[in-house]
């Protein structure tokens, strides 16, 4: 039986004033809050709020791999785990991990990975579990910005942090950071990652159509949004630091 | 970090008993003194209902989400509400990913008995057309944080996300479930508010709100649900034994408690 309410989308996905739905002008982000350290009994976490998107990312390692048979004598591994909580989407979600969730987690773990020096660690598990509370489009690429930090946050050494944002075409037009409704009623959606060590891309899906020049200047308006979030990263991961160093400078710790 | 164990050391382990013994707790509370609450609902946009609670640093989100489908033969004319806890690995070292297991189980079932039992949520009001159509009223608990007690937790998640909910009415025309354009708000689908309060048992000593090392070292725990002047629910477990006299104690207690906790949370104040 189908809900009571049914999820349609609108015909048309900008405003008479010509920004989007939301109020946001076609190359404005969401805003985004982002915080590490959130959770006490992981060895590193982090939390990010994206627009409605609200997810939680912890990291366990290096620790000994579960089931044993999956460990490398040479190097570790790096595993991931997506999920989405039952009641973040419009129609409730089963439980158990579906195909979708399965691929997800493992894109994130392989745009993770070049940044990781997994050879110094072999025969262990780096583990990043990824609980999306609240979801509103983009997810992947909020849960790759938010373990990264968690990552970070865990103190594994990385060669740098990784970034990640889509950018997408809705009613003819190229816009930065989709929200759910232009994902979904729009025409092309392309969700990338950049790795800051080499400013190279790491994550790249694309679905929908677009010729070669729109493609390049998607491209061009993913890397503007890139380093505005980094920012917010980079910002993030200080931000426990100084408060800290304030604690200690108060005299509140010893 | 990392500080949680499986093996709680002897040492350890006495130390917190004769801290009790002397009436005293690891953390400075009394014997029958909770940890802070703190509430906070409609935290997740896409859910009909939701809220975040914390009891000390155990930390847990709950969603409430609906769907209209045929009602059980033998109650025709109810609406159905289900119960379901997850522990996620995030929370805790402790907790492992994969099908849920005993303790998560245990976590829905205790929450949703103390829910059941009491003439709390109305699904009677639930149904659309009998035999035909009815709601199905899905709370979930996901545990954030875990740092002890997770039942008296998630029992006040899921009547904060079921009081601050608000869910599609609709009406059945022409053989089909349309929607009236009006809410169920959260005092159409709950009366009565029953509150779980949980005790510890470490030798002979009984303490309220177990913390995460009470927890682990504890011989068992009991869960007394309450609604203002009834019992609705009890769950024993673990290995202790309790005597008569210690669960009538209890559940005068708990009375007591309930009435107290009720008062000073204030649920209604969530409703929408």
């Amino acid at each position: 039986m189908p809900l009571i309410i049914k999820d349609e989308y609108p015909e048309k996905l900008f405003r008479d004033d010509g920004k989007r739905l939301d109020g946001r002008d076609k190359d404005e982000l969401r805003p985004i809050k982002m915080e590490v350290g959130v959770l006490e009994n992981a060895d590193g976490s982090a939390y990010l709020e994206w627009g409605n998107n609200k997810i939680y990312a912890a990291v366990y390692g290096p620790r000994e791999v579960h089931p044993h048979h999956l460990a490398k004598p040479d190097r570790g591994i790096l595993r991931v785990f997506y999920r989405m909580a039952t009641f973040s989407v419009f129609e409730r979600k089963r439980p158990a991990p579906g195909r979708r969730e399965k691929e997800i987690s493992m894109v994130i773990s392989d745009c993770l990975k070049p940044v990781l020096f997994l050879e110094l660690y072999p025969g262990t598990a780096f583990e990043v579990y990824i609980n999306v509370l609240d979801a509103d489009g983009g997810t992947r690429c909020a849960c790759i910005t938010v373990a990264a930090l968690a990552l970070a946050d865990a103190g594994v050494p990385m060669r740098s942090l990784v970034t990640a944002v889509a950018v997408g075409k809705i009613d003819g037009e190229l816009i930065t950071d989709l929200s759910g409704i232009e994902d979904k009623a729009g025409e092309a959606d392309l969700p990338c990652a950049i790795t800051w060590f080499n400013e190279e891309l790491s994550l790249l899906q694309f679905d929908g159509e677009t010729d070669l020049e729109e493609f390049s200047k998607c491209l061009g308006l993913a890397k503007n949004a890139f380093s505005k979030i980094y920012e917010i990263q980079l910002d993030a991961l200080k931000k426990k630091y100084i408060e800290i160093q304030e604690e200690y400078s108060r005299g509140e710790k010893k | 970090m990392m500080n949680i164990k499986r093996v709680i050391s002897t040492i350890e382990k006495n130390y917190i008993l004769s801290n009790l013994k002397k009436e005293e707790r690891i953390d400075g509370r009394g014997l029958w003194q909770q940890r802070d609450w703190s509430v906070k609902s409609n935290v997740i946009a896409s859910a009909e209902g939701s809220a975040e609670v914390s009891l000390g640093k155990t930390q847990v989100i709950t969603g409430v989400k609906y769907d209209v489908g045929t009602p059980f033969p033998d109650l025709p004319n109810e609406g159905v509400c289900t119960f379901m806890a997850e522990l996620l690995p995030l929370a805790s070292p402790l907790f492992e990913r994969g099908p849920p297991n005993e303790q998560s189980i245990e976590l829905a079932r205790v929450v949703d008995r103390g829910i059941r039992h009491a003439d709390c949520v109305q699904t009677k009001k639930l149904c659309i057309k009998e035999k035909k159509a009815v709601y199905i009223i899905f709370v979930d608990i996901y545990v954030i944080n875990y740092s002890g007690n997770l039942i008296d937790a998630g029992g006040i998640s899921a009547l904060t996300a079921l009081i601050s909910s608000q869910i599609p009415e609709g009406k059945w025309e022409n053989e089909e479930v349309v929607w009236t354009g009006k809410y169920w708000k959260g005092d159409t689908l709950v009366n009565e508010l029953p509150i779980v309060l949980t005790y510890g048992k470490i030798g002979d000593i009984i303490f309220l709100d177990p913390s995460l090392p009470e927890e682990l070292v504890c011989d068992g725990r009991i869960s007394i649900s309450v609604t203002e002047d009834k019992i609705t629910s009890i769950q024993k477990s673990g290995f202790a034994t309790f005597s008569i006299e210690e669960i009538e104690m209890l559940s005068k207690k708990s009375i007591k408690f309930g009435k107290k906790i009720r008062k000073d949370l204030n649920l209604w104040q969530y409703k929408l």
